[in-house]
This record gives C-alpha cells, structure tokens and sequence, in this order.
C-alpha cells in the first residue's frame, strides 16, 4: 500500500476516534486487517428517519491511490433506502464517485453516509424498486424502511403486521429474507409477493 | 673625567629595572637600593617610588609597564618638576619633534621597542622641509601653519583627510566580531550597535553610523519577517496527506498555494490532486476542501496569511517564470498551447517577446460539447506517453532536460494553466 494512503489512513483514524461523533455513538471505524487497507465503519439512524434506532455496519475498502481517490464503501447490513441497493449494500453517493475532494475523510464519508440516510435522493437511485416505492408510496417506504432496520440493524420498532406476512410466506418454504424482498418490493402485497416468489422458483425448476 | 656630567643623568635602564652596567655605570642610580651587580637578576623591585620624570611611552599612548611602571604616568603634557636633577636632560629626549630622539644614545643598546610599537613612534619630521615650509612662503603648503613643522604624513597628504576622525577606519576586528583582543588597538573601536551587537558605530561619522544602523534595521525587519513566516508555517499541516508540512522531508516542505482560496496543501499533493486523472477537470482545478476552482498552484516556502503577502507571492512567482524561456514556445522554434496565457517567456532568439495570440483549444470528443484546452502538465507527459500527447520522442528529451535542470529552483514544474 502506497506510503501516503497508509500514513493518512492512520491520522483519520484517530481523527474518528478522536471526534465528538464517537462520543454520541453516532459513527465508529474499526481495523479489520493491520494494514489499513480494509476497516469497519458503522454509523448509528439519524432521529426523526426510518433508521433511527439501527446500527449500520459498512465495509470500506482503501485504495493504494487514497486519497487521490475515494474509498470503496458498502453497507453490509441491509437497508432499504432508495440509493442503497437492498441486495448488494452498494452506495450511490457522488463523493465517493466524482465528486470525491482528496480532503475528504473517513469521518466526512461516514457523516455524508449518515445525511443521506437522512436525505433520500430518489432521482438519482441505486435501487429502482426502492426509489418508486419511496416516491410513490412514502408511507410503504417508511414501514418497510423502519421494518428492515429493526430486523437487520437492530432497530426498536416491531411490526407485527409485515412478520405475520413474513411468516405466511415463510411457512411455505420461503426463506425469510426472500419473503421479506418480495413482499417490500410489492408493497407488502401477499398475493402478488407470493406470486413473484413462485414465479421464479418456477423459472428456476 | 668628562663623564663626571653624567654622573647627574638618571640612568635609563637602572630605572626600568636593568642596568648591565651596575655599579660601575657612568649614570647615576637613583633610586640607591639597586646595588646589584649582577644585571640578568634585576627583574624585580619595581614599587619604589615613581618619583622620577613623566614616562614617554606613556605620554604617546600606552606604556607596556602599565602600574608597575618607574616613570610618572600624568596626563600632562608638560614635564613636572622632578626630584631628579637631571629631569630637564630626560624631558629632553622626550620631545616629539627632535631628531636626537631617533639617535641612539648608548651605542645601540638602547631597547628596542616591539614591533607592535612602531605604529606609536613620534611622527619623523624632516627638519629641512620644515625649514623650507617656513622660508619658502610662497610654496604650494602655504596653508600649512608655519609655526609647527609638517609631519610627513602632512606632507604626503596636505589636506589632512587622514587626520579627519570620521573618515578613519573602524578596527576591522571589533567592527566583525565585537572583540580586538588587542588592549592597545590604534584603531579606532566603534560603539556598540544595539541590533547586530557588534562595535560597528563609527564614533565620529555621523553618516557611516546611519548607513550602519538603516542596515541593521532592514535585516532585522527581514530575519523578523521571516521568523514570522515559519512561525505561522509551523503548524500548518496539509489537506490531503494531513502532514504538518513543516515537518515533511526536506524536499517537501513546500506549501502549494491556491490563488483563489485559503486551504493549505503541500505542493506535492495538490499538483498530484490536480493531476488526477479519473475526475473531471472541474474537481480537480477545484480545492479538495472548498471546492472553488484556481488556475494554478503557486509554490512557496512559507505559509501565507494575509491577502497581501498572498498577492505578492503570487507577482513574484509569474515575475519569475516569466523571465524563463517557455520551453514549448523553444525561442520561436515551436510552439505553446497555453500562447499569451502562459507565464513562461515568449521571446525569440534576438530577444524580443512576442504575442503568440490566445492559446489552442481544441473539442476533446467529437460528439460532445466540451471544449476545453489541452492539458499540459509535465508529468501527465513522463508519466502517460501514450497517444494522449502529441510529441514525439525528441520532444521527450528536451522535457526531460528541463526537468532535471530546473528541478533544483523554486519554480521549476510547469503548472497546469486554464483558461
């Protein structure tokens, strides 16, 4: 790894360690490997959003050529957000592709990461199926949103309603996290997710 | 005996604490306690009473016997009635401008004063020009007073600069170091600068000391504004790396200065962020923090803060260039796509500048409408020589030439410029 991206790499973080978004739990970046190539981040739901209470866990991936270019970064835990694809986790966010300043940092991408949450950019979406959903329907949009999270980034809100829909299609031999894409993409329209799922496994045989 | 007259002469040497002669020399002892034959002895005794004549080494300026030494050291210029009786023969040797002072008066045992001493003895006054001077009025040293008889420094220079303290030199010692370690210096020791702390203030020239302290204020205003300089550099670190810059290896502790806002990077980094291959133009031109667009980068040692200092560096820097040859221009010989928006000289070989009209665009795609001027930054050119650039290989080593060559001054990579 190119002595700069490494040198910087360490600086930022303990720059993140360092700042006062650590200390309200807002954002947090961890090593996975010595290197520095490879870290952790996590940032926490803003208030008053579908995401408020979860904890999102993000791969971020250094380049050799940081900061000269931005870092790969990706949600690992499931999301259902316009600009976040729901099956990849990918990230469409201009920083991190031509808009990224090599003043930018760890702490900066995990903060716009954050405001994104917050500030949905249905125009310009990453996941087609979530940005009409958001668009159309905003009150599905913010159940699902707000059931993804309790689900996958352990936020508080339980929603029996869309379980017992999970669990109908899950006692035939769906598996969870099936059901829940097919049903968040049609509204939570049993029949019609019940359909889809069939559809293709019918596809499939 | 005819020697009996000098049985009242005080003996010269007896007095200075040595006389071969002892008891048999034809001069009279005085001071009685010496009796001692034995000459090689009589180094000590020495605080008898000073009772005898005025000391002329002394009257001229220095005695090297100092306290201890026989003779009267009074800074009157004439001779005090002594206890010695021959007192009136003793001053006699002591007049300046006798010729008898130079004659040896013991057989050329007399004791030969050092060398550093010889500056200190009496001016020699040729009695026949004195003697000329004051028959001859009508000679070209009719200024001259003819009641005292001309040196022959006088002489030699009849208007008399030499004598004029203020254009005589400052000892070259003091006036460098502040120390002559010599206690009988002739020169004259200046007084004490206050801001270079060295005797460098001509006692006597008024204009010499003004000169002498207008320098010392001006380059104490530049080591001041130059400690200020690094001070207000010190901590500044680097937007991109995130070094404190100061603290980068030698070769890269060059601040590169954005004209059009005030974000600090090293000259490194932003030419590399500028050179960046995968954005747009508009980002890279861009400050990495800011994001407002500069035309160029402006190298420089130090940080600026102010708009002013900012300004200035920014006239010296285009002043700087613009007296190098633009190396694609080549003296008329080729030519520059940046033309008369390049800070590079334009100037033929008999040296007149040319205007080379507004520089080359070209539409880098066909089908779009961007139309922007062609990149030229070197090192886009050592480091992707593929068909983006249209040189050849000549033109390759002639880069190369200037890159190495001008690697070493504060303005030597070309800089991406737009329009």
């Amino acid at each position: 790894m190119a002595n700069i991206a490494a040198q910087r790499i360490k600086r930022e973080f303990k720059e993140v360690i360092k700042s006062e978004e650590v200390a309200k739990c807002a954002i947090k970046v961890e090593l996975v490997n010595d290197s520095f190539t490879e870290l952790k981040g996590e940032i926490a739901g803003p208030p008053d959003t579908p995401y408020e209470g979860g904890n999102f866990v993000l791969e971020i991936k250094v380049p050799e050529t940081y900061p000269f270019n931005p870092p790969k970064v990706r949600f690992i835990t499931k999301i259902w957000h316009p600009n976040i694809s729901s099956v990849t986790g990918a990230i469409c966010l201009d920083i991190l592709k031509d808009q990224w300043a090599a003043a930018m940092t760890l702490r900066t991408v995990l903060l716009s990461l954050q405001a994104l949450l917050s500030a949905a950019e249905p125009d310009d979406p990453q996941d087609a199926v979530v940005a009409k959903q958001y668009k159309e329907q905003p009150e599905m949009f913010r159940q699902t949103a707000k059931h993804w999270t309790s689900v996958y980034a352990g936020g508080p809100a339980k929603m029996s309603d869309l379980d017992d829909k999970i669990r109908r299609l899950t006692d035939m031999g769906i598996e969870e996290h099936n059901a829940r894409v097919a049903l968040s993409s049609y509204n939570w329209d049993l029949e019609r997710a019940t359909e889809q799922l069939f559809m293709t496994v019918m596809a499939k045989n | 005996m005819a020697d009996i007259w000098k049985q009242s002469v005080v003996c010269r040497y007896f007095v200075n604490g040595i006389c071969r002669e002892g008891n048999n020399c034809r001069y009279q002892h005085v001071q009685g306690a010496r009796q001692d034959p034995a000459p090689s002895t009589a180094a000590a005794d020495q605080n008898t009473s000073p009772n005898t004549g005025p000391c002329r080494f002394f009257k001229q300026g220095s005695c090297k016997f100092g306290s201890r030494c026989k003779f009267r050291h009074s800074s009157r210029d004439e001779p005090a009635p002594s206890t010695a009786g021959a007192s009136s023969s003793h001053t006699k040797t002591t007049a300046p401008s006798k010729m008898t002072n130079f004659l040896p008066e013991n057989d050329g045992k007399e004791e030969r004063p050092r060398a550093e001493e010889w500056v200190k003895a009496p001016e020699f006054v040729p009695s026949c020009l004195s003697a000329a001077s004051s028959s001859t009025s009508e000679s070209a040293s009719t200024s001259a007073s003819t009641s005292t008889p001309l040196s022959y420094a006088q002489a030699l220079n009849p208007h008399g600069q030499t004598s004029n303290p203020a254009s005589e030199p400052l000892c070259p010692y003091a006036e460098a170091s502040g120390i002559c370690k010599k206690t009988d210096c002739t020169y004259l020791h200046g007084d004490m600068c206050e801001l270079c702390g060295r005797a460098a203030l001509h006692p006597h020239n008024e204009e010499h000391r003004k000169r002498h302290t207008n320098a010392c204020v001006k380059q104490h205003e530049v080591n001041m504004e130059l400690s200020f300089a690094i001070q207000r550099s010190r901590e500044k670190s680097c937007g991109v790396c995130f070094e404190t810059i100061m603290e980068k290896s030698s070769r890269e502790q060059r601040f590169g200065i954005l004209p059009n806002c005030n974000h600090c990077f090293c000259l490194t980094c932003i030419r590399k962020w500028r050179q960046a291959k995968q954005f747009d133009n508009k980002i890279i031109r861009a400050c990495p923090e800011c994001r407002v667009a500069s035309d160029f980068v402006c190298p420089s040692m130090y940080w600026v803060d102010t708009k002013e200092e900012k300004e200035k560096l920014i006239v010296d820097y285009k002043e700087a260039l613009s007296t190098k040859d633009c190396k694609y221009f080549n003296k008329g010989r080729g030519k520059c796509p940046f033309g008369n928006k390049c800070f590079y000289l334009h100037a033929l070989p008999d040296g007149t500048k040319t205007d080379v009209g507004p520089p080359v665009r070209h539409h880098r795609y066909a089908d779009a409408d961007i139309d922007f001027l062609q990149q030229m930054i070197l090192w886009d050119f050592l480091d992707e020589r593929d068909n983006r650039w249209m040189y050849s290989i000549d033109d390759l080593e002639e880069i190369v030439a200037f890159f190495s060559d001008s690697e070493d001054s504060d303005w030597s990579e070309y800089e991406l410029f737009f329009d």
